[in-house]
């Protein structure tokens, strides 16, 4: 029987092992997570309002439940064990830990990043109740979003909502009055690029036209027609948005402005400067300056080394018995269809790769001798019942924010037998 | 009864759902084969037996990935008078297009003579039912509207 690991339970890893059970039922996958629980980005990612989209957990649940994949979370891959000892212990290991890090625009230097400047990553981390997130940033006032991509109009939605419009989500009451205390002034999303070729999701932007507080306007669009099919659907669904008014919160998009400094004063933002080389540069005032321009490594498993050294990183494949799924391949891009489809490519590549090769006896999981606690997917179970069943009114969840909780609530019903 | 049941998918929802309607239809008894839209071509369907197609919305209103190269290749259609198909449809009510995939194949299909037995049913990821719930009693009755009728 052959083993693989997959390092990191969030979609692309859960997909991965998906693919490799669907085609080798009889392998062994374990798929293990630095988390006590699973997921990844649908957990901590997916923004708390788009319940529907993290709906393919349940096909994950069924890896597990069904197809026979195990689950290791607390498990980081370079502290309990090294790589080494994962490659010796398995057939094949996939690293599908993505990129947890953000990126930083280069006018800033690392370590001096001013009050009231936060990445989104960071952000959402804090809001989706991360158990390594830092504390939620006091930020108010004329807030600008840097970046066009999905992320930002996550983040974009989830400011200018009120509180009736967060129903149903999974927001912490903490997370929640945070969202609805903030006394924001204005919001307004600023993207380097011509509006046609801003990265949103048209559909992303037609779902702000439900806001029932806020006044948006679309500035610097483009005269004329567009020739492409997919910048003219954008263009078309930022005009209708355009000119909307439910309520007093203004929101503007603005385009074509590369940004060119922060200003700062006393150690807090006060504003950024942008605008096009040539064009006259702008000066936009404001109290809180949140990052959305991508996602890089944060550093773990040497990612960018690894990956430029991988023997063919187009198909996933760093060296023989090692493997790369998901952001950590491909970099910062692409939705969860896009990654699906890839993570199931890379599975019936390794499974070609493994039949290949004559079958040697190796040890698993149990060769780690790990000695550290980790929950299976039993113990998840657990956890995930305990977040529904604690969800507070209006909420569809409620979940458990730190470490040292999860560990103990997913073990608990086993100490009271 | 000779079951097809054709998926439409992009996230993998709708091959999950298509999968336990399977299974159900087959503790039921009948004989079921499951295919993914991308691996059919309307010249394929058999029309002696019964479709059920579960396909879910992308993007603006369209057609899931592996539904698009059917849709494409409906546009210059074979008769399909005699087919008869059941339609459920995958969606977000999030989103203004929610539903929309389904809606387009069902036109599809009927346009170029398929009938369709019972009214298509949509499930709203959005919503508090789970895909199955909604998905298998719509299975069923269409099943047995077939079944009364032969």
């Amino acid at each position: 029987m052959r083993k693989v690991a997959i390092i990191g339970a969030g979609p692309s890893g859960c997909f991965t092992a998906q693919g490799l059970l669907k085609a080798r039922p009889d392998w062994q996958v374990d798929v293990y997570d630095s988390l006590p629980v699973p997921y990844g980005l649908v957990r901590y990612g997916v923004a708390a309002d788009h319940q529907g989209t993290k709906g393919i957990a349940r096909q994950f649940e069924r890896v597990f439940e069904r197809q026979g994949a195990r689950f290791f979370g607390n498990v980081t891959l370079g502290r309990e064990v090294t790589l080494e000892q994962m490659r010796a212990a398995y057939d094949a290991v996939v690293l599908a830990t993505g990129l947890a890090g953000d990126r930083v625009p280069e006018l800033v230097d690392d370590g001096a990043t001013p009050e009231g400047m936060i990445g989104a990553g960071a952000l959402t981390r804090a809001l989706y109740d991360h158990p390594d997130a830092g504390d939620l940033p006091d930020i108010g006032g004329h807030v600008v979003i840097l970046g066009n991509g999905n992320v930002s109009v996550d983040l974009l939605r989830l400011l200018a909502k009120s509180e009736s419009e967060l129903e149903g989500s999974d927001l912490s009451p903490r997370a929640t009055k945070w969202l609805t205390s903030r006394r924001i002034d204005s919001l307004t999303i600023v993207g380097r690029s011509a509006a046609e070729l801003a990265k949103f999701d048209p559909v992303m932007i037609r779902e702000l036209a439900k806001l029932q507080a806020v006044t948006i306007r679309v500035a610097d669009l483009p005269e004329g027609e567009m020739t492409d099919a997919g910048q003219e659907k954008l263009l078309s669904a930022l005009c209708e948005i355009d000119g909307l008014s439910t309520g007093p919160l203004p929101i503007t998009f603005r385009f074509n402005m590369p940004l060119q400094s922060i200003e700062t004063k006393d150690g807090k933002v006060t504003g950024l400067v942008a605008g096009r080389d040539g064009a006259e540069s702008e000066h936009l005032p404001c109290n809180a300056l949140v990052t959305a321009i991508g996602f890089c490594c944060d550093g773990r498993l040497g990612r960018d080394a690894v990956m430029s050294g991988a023997e063919d990183a187009e198909a996933g494949r760093i060296a023989e018995g090692l493997y790369a799924a998901g952001w950590f391949r491909r970099g910062p891009r692409g939705t969860i269809p896009e990654n699906r489809a890839d993570s199931l490519a890379l599975a019936a590549k390794i499974v070609g790769d493994l039949e290949a090769t004559p079958e040697t006896s190796r040890a698993g999981h149990d060769g780690l001798g790990l000695t550290c606690e980790t929950v299976d997917h039993a113990g998840w179970q657990r956890l995930d019942a305990i977040e529904k069943a604690q969800a507070m009114a209006g909420r569809c969840r409620t979940k458990i924010p730190t470490r040292s909780d999860m560990l103990r609530l997913a073990q608990k019903i086993e100490e009271l037998k | 009864m000779d079951i097809t049941i054709l998926y439409g998918t992009e996230t993998g929802n709708a091959e999950m759902l298509a999968e336990d309607v399977q299974s159900a239809l087959e503790d039921a008894g009948h004989e079921v084969l499951v295919e993914n839209l991308s691996d059919v071509a309307p010249a394929d369907l058999d029309v002696s037996r019964l479709h059920l197609v579960v396909c879910s919305t992308y993007g603006d209103g369209e057609l899931p990935a592996s539904a698009q190269p059917f849709g494409e290749a409906m546009k210059d259609a074979p008769d399909l008078s005699g087919l008869r198909f059941g339609i459920f449809g995958l969606g977000d009510s999030e989103y203004e297009t929610f539903n929309m995939g389904s809606q387009q194949i069902e036109e599809m299909l009927v346009a170029a003579g398929a009938e369709r037995i019972g009214e298509r049913v949509t499930h709203d990821a959005s919503g508090d039912d789970m895909a199955e719930d909604v998905a298998l009693p719509w299975a069923e009755a269409v099943v047995e509207a077939v079944g009364a009728d032969a």
